[in-house]
């Protein structure tokens, strides 16, 4: 529907009210503008009939006809000639167009090309029989007319836009400072006494918000460093041991790499769990060839050979992983100098 | 005999935390919070070594190696920084600073990297090596002055263990090297860093945080 007649701000039907609030404008702009448009011929007061005879019953038709007669009521009063015609009815398409393909004045609202262009085309070639017509009052009031709808809309959109995405932006870093600093302050008084914990949830909070303020700014891309990023802060926050993430290049995340991911963070919570190191590093290399990961603690270590085949985390989770996404994993441990395992997954199509 | 060190950074807490945590074993002979305190200050003291913050409120950690190296070149800079933004770490080490440790080093591993860089040598956090290795692409020819614009296979193979975790002395045992040997690549890696005139460093490094 184009508008509903306004049952609260009303002179007579409700018909510039609810224009009014159809084009989010001040309903005194509108009103102005029929009473100017009243003075070309009565071809206001006609106009107004008409789209209250549409807003009652939504019969198209008289209201259609009326249009008609008031079109030619004011083109009569402007003692114009076919071209205006034209350009006339070029605007009354326009508007139709836009309108009817629910287009809005309203900021960020969307308005039809096609419409618009028939706006401007018709206003051009009307407003430019200004000349040859001689009458420069009637035009000029229609151009008036159209200057007090459009103007404020104008100014109204670019404050209120500006004002929008300041507002979205407060209120992202408020949901964010809320959501993350200040639950992660509330948890350090209350876990202040252990002070393993209170670093574990310090260094979280901080390796989140660093991701925030200097991260690609783009969250919903995951990408694989984002990704063991991520793995690395949850096992970093189950298990206490702080992980240093280094990096070279970067890859989107896919369900192959996303495979390397789940490994690495299965090494890592392996380095954590057993190597009673106090720190662990893990590097992410992104080659043309390959995606590698390098875990690495200067824990105990062990000797493979002791391990149980029973444990599965190792052959399970990191090297029968890794093969199923048609990688490598290679662990590099000895008791006492700490262990490393290296994922590789050669790219696709190299 | 203890190395003489200033410290510049904003933060009173932080650098109370550092001198806590590292007065023992340097001698930590002036602090400085701003660019225009640290420049006279580091002048006068003339330090073996200044553990500069790469942000400061009235200009970077660069600005002062700007101001002090004309009168004090023997003065070392180590960058200490919160940023992991690549523009910023790639900036302060191209303005001169032989090293970048972030804020999170342990006390003892922060001064081993101040003994490091009084000696002359270059510190690189893994972080540091990741975004370099990444900066130096393998197969991607700069263009330019080739020697500077590029990493030696060894080189870079020192860069990768120090991405991975692995200290001087763990990279020379494993590369059969000597620890001297690998402080010289280290440090060349710096000089091509500081003095590499490509412009896709600097457009890297801008570009790196948008990708």
């Amino acid at each position: 529907m184009l508008f509903e007649r306004s049952s609260d701000d009303r002179v007579i039907a409700g018909v510039c009210g609810g224009i009014a609030a159809r084009l989010a404008v001040d309903a005194t702009l509108v009103r102005l503008v029929f009473a100017i448009l009243a003075l070309a011929g009565g071809a206001g007061i006609l106009v107004y009939l008409a789209l209250w005879i549409y807003a009652r019953g939504r019969r198209a038709l008289p209201a259609a006809a009326l249009f008609a007669v008031a079109s030619a009521a004011i083109l009569f009063a402007l003692g114009l000639s076919g071209t205006a015609l034209l350009g006339a009815t070029l605007l009354v398409a326009g508007l139709v167009t836009v309108l009817a393909a629910g287009g809005s004045l309203r900021p960020g609202g969307s308005l039809p090309r096609l419409g618009v262009a028939l706006l401007l085309a018709g206003a051009v070639i009307f407003l430019g029989r200004r000349g040859a017509s001689g009458g420069f009052l009637a035009p000029g009031a229609v151009a008036g007319a159209l200057l007090l709808v459009v103007g404020p809309w104008v100014w109204q959109l670019t404050v209120e836009r500006t004002e929008r995405i300041r507002l979205e932006e407060r209120a992202e870093v408020a949901a964010r400072i809320h959501d993350s600093v200040l639950q992660t302050l509330a948890l350090i008084q209350r876990h202040a006494g252990d002070s393993a914990r209170v670093a574990t949830i310090a260094r979280r909070q901080e390796r989140e918000l660093r991701g925030w303020l200097y991260g690609s700014g783009v969250a919903d891309v995951e990408s694989v460093v984002t990704a063991l990023g991520e793995a690395a802060a949850d096992v970093e926050e189950l298990h206490g041991v702080p992980i240093e993430l280094a990096s070279a290049g970067d890859v989107a995340l896919d369900d192959r790499t996303r495979q390397l991911v789940l490994a690495a963070r299965e090494a890592m919570t392996n380095a954590a769990k057993f190597s009673g190191a106090a720190e662990i590093a893990v590097y992410a290399e992104v080659g043309a060839e390959a995606v590698s990961v390098f875990v690495r603690d200067r824990g105990s270590g062990f000797d493979r050979a002791t391990v149980t085949p029973d444990r599965r985390g190792i052959a399970e989770s990191i090297e029968g992983r890794l093969e199923r996404a048609g990688g490598t994993a290679t662990i590099v441990s000895a008791p006492q100098s700490g262990t490393e395992v290296e994922l590789r997954l050669p790219r696709r199509g190299s | 005999m203890k190395r003489r060190v200033v410290l510049v950074d904003d933060h009173e807490l932080f650098r109370a935390g550092v001198r806590g945590e590292i007065a023992t074993s340097v001698d930590i002979v002036g602090e400085a919070g701003t660019v225009a305190e640290a420049v006279p200050l580091i002048r006068e003291l003339d330090p073996e070594v200044v553990l500069l913050d790469v942000h400061l409120p009235d200009g970077g950690g660069e600005g002062v190696i700007a101001g002090v190296t004309q009168e004090r070149p023997a003065v070392k800079f180590l960058a200490l920084s919160v940023s992991d933004a690549a523009e910023d770490v790639i900036g302060v080490i191209r303005a001169g600073a032989r090293g970048y440790v972030t804020k999170t080093i342990s006390g003892a591993e922060l001064e081993d990297a101040i003994e490091r860089v009084a000696q002359g040598d270059a510190v690189f956090s893994p972080r540091l090596a990741g975004f370099v290795l990444d900066a130096f692409r393998a197969g991607e020819p700069l263009g330019g002055d080739s020697e500077l614009d590029s990493l030696t296979p060894r080189e870079r193979e020192v860069l990768q263990l120090i991405a991975r975790g692995y200290r001087y002395k763990e990279i020379a045992a494993r590369l059969h090297l000597s620890i001297k040997t690998v402080e010289a690549h280290v440090s060349s890696v710096l000089r091509k860093l500081q003095l590499s005139s490509r412009h896709e460093l600097s457009r890297w490094a801008q570009q790196r945080r948008l990708v």
